[in-house]
Order: structure tokens, then C-alpha cells, then sequence
């Protein structure tokens, strides 16, 4: 339907490191490529110049070989900010170099987001470079909810040791429904702090979408959420051109993705995740 | 020393051009090692080539940070102008445009046209094609964009309806959807400052980027006054959104609610709060800077970069403010700069209140009076004058000429006999045919 009526989806993907899975699944994907525009950034440092190169020949391949199988736009940036020096002691300061990360991946996106979106964009895909496996029909399956934030399921393929087989198992516990308990620690929280999902120290009890997968349940299955990650999300451009963005600051003591959806919200905007639709994250 | 004469030489003796070659070769000389340097100091980063790639573009971020110096840097400018029933403010808008110092081709104007019920888009139109027609090509802008996209509104507006203290919170969530529309569909990679203007200014440096930009900060804004008729005493602060936190600002912020919205210069919302506005001292130097936590909107100039990386006017209660004031705010959070200059001043057109327009309707009502009465003055005066001419002073004169040859000796007095004219004769009516008829009854001696 989205398709038929021409609507432009811009898909957005910060890369620090380039996946060919990522890619290939991204040329998999069936909307139509003249509707669809690419947006890329890469992170200022040796990482992101590596990136970059792998970026440029894929890029190459695909918009100097046949006219109809190009995509419409795709734009490349570096971010402008220094990136983070990878930190050694991460087992002493997770929480802080959390923080840390997670605001410069709000500027990063913020940046890529700003720079791309057009007044002709109707839906903006965030799709991260980890993502590596999705149905074809991302796009279309994302849309056809018509709603103003909706964010996919994200899960791991692994090898079960136990089972002796493939598996799959919860990977991004970002997207959740608010707790008494999450709202009662924000409370209590200095204003600068974040609550992030999956440390011990900071037990929420929120509902976590991650956990709700059913896989005999219908995809389409709706729940409303109040965080999402940012693995596959669809949202109307308009939500964004509203000023809905990935706070690198503590905005209701939440940051990057989940602080987005709580803007998506304070500005009156529903939002949505889909526990049976899955895409799976990158395993090393 | 050397140098200067050298640079003598050269003016003096044209014959000699070796000299301009060895200046030429320093020159070189120093460029190449400036450029070596850097490359030491600096990590060399990769640069794709992507330039023969259709529909490819990349942009280093890095390049597009904004310097105080952008004019002489080739730095283009996002020039956002939010327009809504302002056909009677675009000649005096584009003669401001047209004034701009900055060069133009580096400027880029993007203007949204809504919610508006008169011919502003014809007349913005026909302003842009004039300018961009011009033979003077150092008056073309940039590249143009222009939106019409209604965001509707809850009030009129007339001045008062604007302003008035209920209006302010829903008002400012429009204005601010409005604002981020534009920008979010507008800016480039390639910017590297944006400017926000209001149409209805009505004095304003045309070196007003220049005078923003060369302070270097994230966030800028002027002082905004306005001019007053004389009765209102001339002029007048106009802009009360641009003002530092105070701590009666973060007080009455902690008892309102989640949505509440606090606006300025409202009797309601006693903020105690330093205004940009007052601190103006009209002989204090231009150059002087504050720093702000809330900003008002009409000029705002912005490194690029703020935008970017997602700081924009909220649409809904941040920190209890909304629109650029919540801006302002929201910027200090991402710990940009934010600066107003109290002494720089540019002036807003003065609409009047509904009080005003009492007042001035009033003292037209009483300016008419005023005209009307002299006009009746005037012909009463002249047929009074006419009337009761006072020739006594030309008789005075013309009685010597009227007697000169006369001898007024020989002039017998006329005597009249007054006697008995004061009796009231029984009965006057002498006439024949009255003689019939009877006074009434009536004798003022009796």
C-alpha cells in the first residue's frame, strides 16, 4: 500500500563496523529501491575509516551496476564528534561508559538522521548494522501498522549446547513497558543519571518485550511501549520533523532510543512494538 | 623591514618584476609546509571517492562546524524565516534581504508559508523571483526552498490575541511544531550555521550575521527593542523571552505541573528572572555578552551543529518552557553556548495592543473634534470680525480730513429733546385705524 502510493522511506543505520550480512540482507529487502534512500555515518576514528572503505565498494556495486536495482539517494557522513576511546576497564565503570556511549550514538544518529530527512520522507527505518537477518518484507510488514513508532523484536541465532541445536534467544531488551518500580527509581534518581536496561544494580521489573516472543502467535501482534531500541524501528517521518529525537542528554532519566520514545510520547505520539516479528542481531 | 621595502620596491620601479615571483615563492613555500604540519599533527582520515557514483554523497561532519570567520571561509548559512499573514512585512523584509553583507550566494532561504489567510505566498514569490532576476548577481541567494504547510491555530492573530497570558502554552507548541518542521526538512550536511528571522523586523544592521558569527558561539541572539509612539514613551523592550534561570525561576518550576507551561513578562509567572531586554544600556558597548538559558526567536543565530545533533524547540513542556525558550534551555543540556548581546540591538515593528488601539482611537475621535471645532471657530470668527468691525481708530483719522476744511465753530449743535421719552404714553398706538384697540393692562411704574 505504501508502495503503491509512492511513499519514500529513508533507512538509517549508524555503522562502526560493516557487516556483509547486513548489507546483503539490505539488498534483499522488496521495496521498491527508487523509493527507498540510504543514510549512513560513520564514526570519526581508524573503526570508521575501515568502515567506510568496506561502505564505499558495496555502495559502488549496487549504484553503478543496473538503473533499476539502484537505491533513489544515499548519503555517507563522519560524524563530527570524536569518538570514544575504547575503554579497558570496562568491567569498573559499565554503567558510566554506557552512558557515555549511548549519548554519542544519540548525537551520531541525531546527526544522520537531520542531515538526511527530507520534506518528502514518509516513514524513517532505523536499522542497525548488526541487524543481519530480517524478513524481505521488513518494510512493508513495519508499515502496514500505520503507527507512529513501531519497533520489530530483536533476537540472536545461537547454538544451544544444551539442546545440541540452533536456537534463538532474546538479544535487545530495550524496547519495554514502564514499571512502578523503573518510575519510582527515576524518581529518586540525581537529574544527570540513566536507567539503563540489564543491570543487576538496577532491577526495573519493567515488562520487557524481548521475553513476550510466542512463536506459535500472529506477527502482527501489537503491544504498546514506553522504551524501544533502535535495532529495527519504523516511524513516521512526521514523529521526527516534530522534533522527536534520540536525546544524548538524560531526558526523564532515559538516553539515546529509549529517551526517544519517551519524547515520541510526551509529544503525544503512540508507541508500539511487535513481540513475534524477529530480527536477528549479528553473532560473533 | 626588509620586507616593506621590497613591497616599495615593487610600487615604485614596475620595470623590476622579479620581486612579486620571490614573494609568490614564499608564499607557496609556507602553504605547503602549513599543509605538512597538519597532516603530522592531525590523524589523516579517509576520504571515499564517490564523486562519479550516482546518487552517492558523503559529507565529513568535521568540515561544516561553523567558524567565527564563515564569510571569509566560504561557510553557507541555513536562513529559516517562518512566515503567517506577512504580506505587509515581506517589502520591508526583502529590503532588509537585499541589504545582507554576508555573501549571498552562500546564504540559503528557506521559508515556511502557514496557516495564512492572506496573499503571502504571491508576494514571497514575486520578492524572491525579483531578487534571484536581479542583474546584480551579487544580490542571488543560495538555493531556495519554500513550504506551505498549515499547522492550524487555536487563536487569532491580532497582538492582543497573541499575547495574552492563556494563549501562550498552546500558542508555543505550535509555534515551536511549526519551527521544527522547518528546519528538519531544510538543513544540509553542508550548513554550518543556521539563522533564524522574523519577518517583522523593522531595523536591523545588514551586518547582522557578521555581528552574531564573529562572537563564535554555539547559540547567539541580539536585543530586541521596539519603537513606541510618543505618548507610550518611544520605545519599549520587546522581546522578554531571552533571560537567564534564576533561582525564583526554578522555584515556581518545581509546584507546576508536567505540562505547564511558564512564559515571561506575565504578571502570573514572577520569575524574578535577569531579561536580556532591560539590561540594554543604549551607549554600552555592542560587543558585550550574557549568557542565557531561555532565547526568544526573532533572530536567532545557531552553529549548525546544534541542530544536527538534535537540540530543537520543543513542542511539548520541557523543563517547563516551550519553543525557543525551551531551546535555549534544551541547548544548555547539551552544553552549547548560549549568549544574548545587551547592548546590540535590533528593533521590531510596533503593533499596537487593543488598549493602544482604544487609546489611538480615542485621540483620533478627539483629533477630529479638535478640527471640526476650529473649522466652526474659523467661520464664526470671520463673520463676528465682519459684523462688528471696530472702525474707531480709522475714524479717528479720517474725521481730521472729513473736517479739515470745515469750520466746525459754525456748526450749530444739534440739540434733541430726550424729555418724556422715558413716560410711557398712556396710549401709543397713534395710528387712526388702532385707535380701537386697547394696550393691556400694564404700567411698570405701578
Amino acid at each position: 500500500m505504501a508502495a503503491y502510493n509512492k511513499e519514500k522511506v529513508l533507512i538509517l543505520t549508524p555503522v562502526s563496523r560493516f557487516y556483509n550480512e547486513y548489507w546483503q540482507n539490505l539488498l534483499r529487502l522488496t521495496y521498491p529501491r527508487e523509493l527507498v534512500e540510504l543514510g549512513f555515518i560513520v564514526p570519526r576514528s581508524k573503526d570508521g575509516d575501515l568502515a567506510l572503505k568496506k561502505l564505499e565498494k558495496a555502495i559502488k556495486q549496487v549504484q553503478t551496476g543496473k538503473k533499476e536495482n539502484r537505491f533513489s539517494k544515499i548519503t555517507i557522513l563522519r560524524q563530527d564528534t570524536e569518538s570514544l576511546q575504547e575503554q579497558s576497564e570496562k568491567s569498573r565503570h559499565a554503567l558510566k561508559v554506557q552512558k557515555e556511549r549511548r549519548a554519542n550514538m544519540a548525537l551520531a544518529r541525531n546527526s544522520l538522521l537531520f542531515s538526511a530527512l527530507g520534506p518528502y520522507t514518509s516513514w524513517v527505518l532505523w536499522l542497525d548494522s548488526d541487524i543481519v537477518e530480517t524478513p524481505p518484507t521488513l518494510v512493508q510488514d513495519l508499515v502496514s501498522h500505520d503507527k507512529p513508532v513501531v519497533s520489530a523484536n530483536c533476537y540472536q541465532r545461537y547454538y544451544n549446547e544444551e539442546k545440541k541445536e540452533q536456537d534463538i534467544r532474546p538479544y535487545d531488551y530495550n524496547n519495554w513497558v514502564e514499571s512502578e518500580q523503573g518510575l519510582k527509581m527515576a524518581e529518586e534518581m540525581a537529574d544527570d543519571e540513566i536507567i539503563v536496561e540489564g543491570y543487576a544494580e538496577m532491577a526495573t521489573y519493567r515488562v520487557l518485550m524481548a521475553h513476550f516472543y510466542d512463536s506459535n502467535g500472529d506477527q502482527n501482534t501489537l503491544m504498546e511501549l514506553d522504551g524501544v531500541g533502535g535495532a529495527a524501528v519504523m516511524v513516521k517521518a512526521d514523529v521526527h520533523r516534530d522534533g522527536a529525537m534520540f536525546p544524548p542528554f538524560p531526558f526523564y532519566h532515559l538516553i539515546e532510543t529509549e529517551g526517544f520514545a519517551k519524547m515520541a510520547k510526551r509529544l503525544g505520539y503512540q508507541v508500539f512494538g511487535l513481540p513475534n516479528y524477529l530480527v536477528y542481531h549479528y553473532n560473533e | 623591514m626588509g620586507y616593506q621595502q621590497l613591497l616599495l620596491q615593487r610600487f615604485t620601479d614596475p620595470s623590476k618584476n622579479k620581486v612579486p615571483v620571490s614573494v609568490l615563492g614564499v608564499v607557496v613555500a609556507l602553504f605547503v609546509l602549513y599543509n605538512l604540519v597538519l597532516n603530522l599533527a592531525f590523524e589523516h582520515l579517509y576520504t571515499p571517492q564517490l564523486a562519479s557514483v550516482p546518487g552517492v554523497e558523503f559529507y565529513d561532519l568535521g568540515d561544516f562546524q561553523g567558524s567565527a570567520d564563515g564569510w571569509q571561509r566560504e561557510e553557507r548559512i541555513l536562513f529559516c524565516v517562518p512566515l503567517r499573514d506577512a504580506s505587509a512585512h515581506l517589502p520591508m523584509f526583502f529590503s532588509h534581504m537585499k541589504n545582507l553583507t554576508y555573501p549571498h550566494h552562500l546564504i540559503d532561504l528557506s521559508f515556511l508559508v502557514s496557516d495564512s489567510s492572506d496573499d503571502t505566498m504571491d508576494s514571497l514569490v514575486k520578492h524572491l523571483r525579483e531578487i534571484q532576476n536581479s542583474p546584480d548577481k551579487r544580490l542571488h541567494f543560495g538555493n531556495i526552498e519554500i513550504f506551505e504547510k498549515d499547522f492550524g491555530q487555536a487563536i487569532g492573530q491580532g497582538f492582543s490575541d497573541r499575547h495574552g497570558f492563556e494563549a501562550q502554552g498552546p500558542r508555543r507548541k505550535l509555534m515551536a511544531r511549526a519551527r521544527n518542521w522547518l528546519w528538519t526538512v531544510s538543513i544540509k550536511p553542508y550548513h554550518s550555521w543556521v539563522y533564524w528571522r522574523d519577518a517583522d523586523v523593522e531595523t536591523v544592521p545588514p551586518t547582522i550575521l557578521e555581528d552574531l558569527m564573529h562572537h563564535g558561539k554555539d547559540v547567539i541572539v541580539p536585543n530586541v527593542w521596539r519603537p513606541l509612539p510618543d505618548w507610550l514613551g518611544n520605545q519599549q523592550p520587546y522581546d522578554l523571552n531571552s533571560w537567564q534561570e534564576s533561582e525564583g525561576g526554578l522555584q515556581l518550576a518545581k509546584t507546576l505541573g508536567e505540562d505547564a507551561v511558564i512564559v515571561e513578562g506575565y504578571a502570573e509567572y514572577a520569575t524574578w528572572r535577569p531579561h536580556l531586554a532591560y539590561l540594554r544600556d543604549p551607549y554600552g558597548d555592542p560587543e558585550v555578552e550574557m549568557d542565557l538559558d531561555g532565547i526568544g526567536g526573532v533572530s536567532i543565530l545557531a552553529r549548525a551543529k546544534v541542530f544536527r545533533t538534535g537540540a530543537h524547540f520543543p513542542a511539548f513542556s520541557f523543563e517547563k518552557h516551550a519553543e525557543t525558550e525551551a531551546f535555549g534551555k534544551m541547548c544548555k543540556r547539551y552544553g552549547y553556548s548560549v549568549i544574548g548581546l545587551p547592548h546590540y540591538v535590533i528593533w521590531h515593528i510596533y503593533e499596537p495592543s487593543s488598549d493602544d488601539l482604544k487609546h489611538m482611537e480615542w485621540m483620533a475621535q478627539e483629533e477630529a473634534k479638535k478640527v471640526e471645532e476650529n473649522k466652526i471657530r474659523a467661520v464664526y470668527d470671520k463673520v463676528w470680525a465682519e459684523g462688528f468691525e471696530d472702525v474707531s481708530e480709522e475714524w479717528k483719522n479720517d474725521r481730521i480730513n472729513i473736517f479739515k476744511n470745515t469750520d466746525t465753530h459754525k456748526i450749530k449743535p444739534i440739540k434733541v429733546d430726550w424729555s418724556g421719552v422715558d413716560v410711557v404714553a398712556k396710549n401709543p398706538l397713534v395710528n387712526e385705524k388702532d385707535k380701537d384697540k386697547v394696550l393691556a393692562a400694564f404700567d411698570p411704574n405701578s
